[in-house]
């Protein structure tokens, strides 16, 4: 058993050792996971650009922007692995208050389809902070669930998450944007569980919610919304409204076959038959055209992704690390789940976008900041096995 | 064992949790993996071909509509090609319709309560088209077409649409298309037709709709979601053009009758007025004339609602075809039936002479002569020229009701002719069966005495009187009349040739109809007729005066006046034949005319003066005969 010994080093020696541990500390896995699906995002961007009839390089399309957005969210996953993590613990409650004041923001002069608001212009780029914020979430709720070790297992830690989700969660309800009201339960509810609370106290409480939800349903639900969770139950029925986009994803992705119609080959696509194709439904577009072999591929490098963040949270000796990978393995599976569940007709449409492949540069960025804080957890692991 | 230094307790780590979430995350995909395994592999042929069907949509090939022309060759209708604007509903949204639409107002010089009424009144899906405006001028349709953004679910369509160059000259034999109403989509949509296409709403448009709409073709094409077409990917079946319509009418007959029936019409303060002109030999109808008319091309050209609706309140209903859709009582005329059926019955023969009266008593009711004098003991050459009410109610009353209707009906009254336009109407022939229906009575005596002299509960149309006298003319053969002579296929053969269609023929012997003819000229040569009989040719007619409507306060009756004329085929006077009775005993005639005065207040036969003017054109006579002083207002009923 090793002790970490106090004694002042050398600049180059620590810089130098502190550089080579770090760089083995480094999860390469799971960083090459995470390029590759955001490769695949641009192809996705490259098939769609090509498929709209745009000149690919020239600037504003959908191509080009995707690979700003990732060379951008490349520097920012270098900086928030670089970033010591640390300080995510000590400024909790301050990135709780910036989470709350920019989704009131949002909703005070966001930007939005048919009413709502959903984003603010930065410049020249439209910034969906419901996203960053879904990051902001797990931060805060990490740092809280870390602070109460050892007393998991009463009712008040799980009321006390409850309560700090509670804000945020109201806020996107209002924009209104279901989808991300959603995931922002999935992250309380994946965190809740892999911090290990009690269970009988969650099951007890999930079944209080299930409780509310006629009363969610009738009084809270628009009715737009109401229409596209009811759609996927039978989108033959009404194929010209809610069930229209449903209905031309399954065909989409059932005209795909083994290998699928190549890139760029995509007919559903080109005629652009399917709706929100490159953020929502952009799942529809890859079965479709790389088929089911590409299917498994995809799927296979999001189970990477998540047991690389399951490996990562239970390597870390900080409650926060565990509890951060946690969350944020916890919100990529729901997303995967959830969009493309929707995409192939198991799930009802509530605009969640898939992580790293859907169009979007606030996605990209919000997950390249939780991936480098990840990062950041790995390499500065204090090891008790020295 | 805690393994850091400064007093920290160790993270906890559920074990269990993290074996629980890899399951669950295990199980998630997998689940994915499995449903996409159903879609793709065990169920993608079927979605192969979904996918297929939809971005390939069959869509119809509209056919060029057949054309119309006049026995002569001449066009009574082109097909132009025009701008038309429609909208389809499910591009426009919903927030900015009001705006949008106002614009579309404003560019379109329309109502926007007009185009609202037209986009809520689509018929058809929110994906279809909904027709706008018509014939929209070149500058306007390529500012709307170049306006793309700025008005969503906009569009301007090429479209080929009807032009009537002679317009209100044939508009009630022709007709005119309009868009299909949604209550006549509904039966029109197994045939193939579209929301938004035009169809045959009246006259010949619609009565050889088929015929002249061709068959719609169709191709595959491929589209976007909003419908637009992107290319044809094949073509299932080339559209094939209707087929033409060659007419009886002879546009030249049909402007002398309107001309005739003009002038009339205007010196005699008339406002509604037919002219007939046939043929008896075959049933070709020349020209038919019925006014007030409109114009059938500010419908092609899709008219507002506000001039519709001044086109229906109109009291004289210029939009009905008063020739075949419309009946009258036939007054004097109809003692045709009354004497043929004498004759052909043997109740008389041509020399029977019949005492007429002032007046004959009826239980306590007078029955007037119409003169209130009588001619003394006449014969139906008598009887007939003087249009004799007291002759031809004996005559009814030798008869009875029975046997009256029957030779009414054996001339074609009281059924529709068959002539080949929309909505015609049979008309009545009283009997006792009709009126017990009707009243739940029989048929009095003083009745059969106005049925005798075509009063009473007796209507015709035009139409039906024209061919009855055509029967007489031609010797008996009541001919269907017929507008349309053939149907020409689009390579110019003809598809259905003309021939004469044969209704029956006239119970009565051939004498019987010489000896009518001989007394209908009588008509003309006593003068009855004012100055026809001066025309240098053989003319033979019958007047009608037709009392309808209320007494006013001096006790009469408004009328109408009616006159049919026959003329022989060699209809110049002869010193062989000066007075034209053997002319007259032929059966060659190939022009019976005839001309309807409603409501007439004048001196004399308004009618008569109408179809005198026709003949005078028909044969080119120079001199002109028209008496305007019997068109002047005056005595009611002076001429029977």
């Amino acid at each position: 058993m090793g002790v970490i010994r106090a004694e002042p080093a050398r600049m180059t020696d620590w810089a130098s050792r502190s550089i080579g541990a770090a760089w083995r500390a480094f999860d390469l896995q799971l960083a090459a996971y995470a390029a590759l699906l955001a490769i695949l995002g641009l192809v996705m961007a490259y098939t769609n650009s090509v498929e709209q009839g745009q000149e690919v390089l020239t600037g504003g399309t959908t191509f080009v922007r995707g690979l700003m957005w990732t060379g951008i969210a490349m520097i920012v996953f270098i900086v928030a692995t670089a970033f010591d993590y640390k300080w995510l613990k000590t400024f909790a409650w301050p990135l709780y208050g910036a989470q709350v004041g920019l989704l009131a923001l949002t909703l005070a002069i966001g930007g939005g389809v048919g009413g709502s608001s959903r984003w603010i212009a930065l410049g020249p780029f439209d910034f969906q902070f419901s996203e960053i914020a879904k990051i902001l979430m797990i931060v805060v709720l990490a740092n809280y669930l870390g602070s109460r070790q050892g007393r998991l297992g009463s009712l008040p830690s799980i009321l006390g998450a409850c309560v700090l989700v509670g804000p945020p969660w109201l806020l996107v309800m209002l924009q209104p944007d279901l989808g991300t009201s959603l995931v922002l339960l999935a992250i309380l509810g994946g965190m809740l569980f892999m911090s290990g609370a009690s269970l009988r106290w969650m099951v007890a409480l999930l079944a209080g919610v299930l409780a509310t939800l006629p009363f969610i349903w009738t009084y809270v639900l628009r009715d737009y919304q109401k229409q596209r969770l009811t759609a996927f139950l039978d989108p033959s029925t009404d194929i010209q409204g809610a069930g229209y986009q449903l209905y031309q994803s399954q065909i989409a992705v059932g005209s795909g076959g083994w290998l699928g119609k190549g890139l760029t080959n995509g007919t559903q696509n080109q005629l652009d038959f399917l709706p929100v194709q490159e953020s929502d439904f952009v799942g529809a577009i890859y079965f479709e055209e790389l088929g089911f072999v590409g299917a498994i591929v995809l799927l296979l490098l999001f189970g990477a992704l998540i047991w690389r963040l399951l490996v990562s949270g239970w390597r870390s000796k900080d409650p926060f690390g565990m509890m951060f990978a946690g969350g944020l393995a916890a919100m990529i599976l729901f997303q995967l789940f959830v969009n493309l569940g929707m995409v192939i007709g198991i799930m009802p449409i509530t605009g969640i976008p898939l992580p790293f492949v859907s169009h979007g540069g606030s996605s990209l960025i919000s997950l390249a900041v939780g991936l480098g804080i990840v990062q950041s957890i790995n390499i500065r692991q204090t090891r008790a096995e020295w | 064992m805690n393994p850091y230094l400064d007093g920290r307790p160790a993270t906890t780590r559920p074990l269990s949790r993290f074996l629980l979430f890899g399951l669950a995350a295990i199980l998630a995909i997998g689940g994915l993996t499995t449903r996409l395994f159903y879609l793709q592999v065990v169920s993608g042929g079927q979605f192969a071909e979904l996918n297929q069907g939809n971005r390939s949509v069959l869509q119809a090939i509209p056919s060029s509509r057949g054309l119309i022309v006049d026995r002569t060759g001449r066009a009574l209708v082109i097909n132009v090609r025009t701008f038309v604007v429609k909208v389809r509903p499910v591009d426009l949204p919903e927030e900015r319709r009001d705006e949008v639409v106002e614009r579309l107002a404003a560019l379109l010089g329309m109502n926007v309560a007009d185009i609202n009424a037209s986009i809520d009144g689509n018929p058809g899906s929110r994906f279809d088209l909904v027709r706008i405006a018509n014939d929209v001028p070149d500058a306007t349709a390529r500012l709307l077409s170049e306006a793309g953004d700025a008005l969503p679910g906009v569009e301007v369509v090429i479209e080929a649409r009807r032009q009537y160059p002679d317009g209100p000259l044939v508009s009630q034999l022709l007709g005119y298309t309009a868009p299909v109403s949604p209550e006549q989509l509904d039966s029109l949509k197994k045939q193939g037709y579209l929301p938004d296409d035009l169809v045959g709403k009246t006259g010949l448009e619609a009565y050889y709709e088929d015929e002249l709409r061709g068959l719609y073709g169709s191709e595959t094409v491929e589209r976007d979601a909003t419908g637009r077409k992107l290319q044809v990917l094949g073509n299932v079946r080339q559209a094939e053009a209707g087929d033409s319509l060659e007419l009886t009418i002879d546009v030249k007959a049909q402007q002398h009758a309107q001309k005739a029936l003009q002038w009339g019409m205007k010196a005699a303060g008339l406002k509604r007025g037919v002219v007939i002109v046939m043929n008896p030999q075959t049933g070709e109808v020349l020209a038919m004339v019925s006014l007030p008319t409109y114009d059938n091309n500010d419908f092609a050209r899709g008219i507002s609602n506000i001039e519709y609706a001044k086109l229906l309140k109109d009291p004289n209903k210029p939009l009905l075809n008063h020739a075949v859709q419309a009946h009258y009582p036939p007054g004097s005329t109809y003692k045709l039936v009354t004497g043929t059926g004498a004759l052909g019955d043997g109740k008389i023969n041509a020399q029977t002479r019949v005492l007429t009266r002032p007046y004959l008593m009826l239980g306590a009711t007078r029955f007037w002569e119409w003169n209130h004098r009588g001619w003394g003991r006449c014969n139906i050459m008598c009887g007939f020229a003087h249009s004799s009410d007291t002759f031809f109610f004996q005559l009814a009353g030798m008869l009875g009701i029975e046997r009256l209707a029957h030779w009414a009906r054996e001339y074609g009254f009281d059924a529709q002719t068959g002539i080949d336009l929309p909505g015609e109407v049979a008309g009545i022939v009283p009997d006792n069966a009709w009126k017990q229906e009707l009243k739940g009575e029989p048929i009095f005596a003083g009745e059969t005495y106005q049925a005798g002299i075509g009063q009473g509960y007796d209507v015709v149309t035009p139409i039906q009187l024209i061919n009855a006298y055509a029967a007489l003319a031609n010797g008996g053969k009541l001919y269907q009349p017929q507008i349309v002579r053939q149907i020409v296929g689009p390579d110019g053969v003809v598809v259905r040739p003309f021939e004469p269609k044969l209704i029956r023929k006239l119970d009565v012997p051939r004498s019987v109809l010489k000896t009518m003819r001989e007394a209908a000229r009588n008509v003309v040569l006593l003068r009855h007729t004012y100055n026809l009989v001066d025309l240098p040719i053989v003319v033979a007619g019958k007047s009608g005066t037709a009392e309808f409507g209320l007494r006013d306060r001096k006790g009469r009756l408004p009328f109408h006046s009616w006159f049919v004329a026959f003329v022989p085929k060699n209809p110049a006077k002869t010193a062989a034949d000066p007075s034209g009775m053997k002319a007259v005993g032929r059966e060659d005639s190939n022009l019976v005319v005839l001309a309807f005065a409603y409501d007439s207040r004048t001196k004399g036969n308004a009618a008569t003066e109408i179809v005198k003017y026709y003949l005078q054109q028909h044969y080119a006579i120079k001199k002109d005969y028209r008496n305007f002083n019997l068109l002047q207002r005056g005595n009611f009923y002076q001429s029977n």
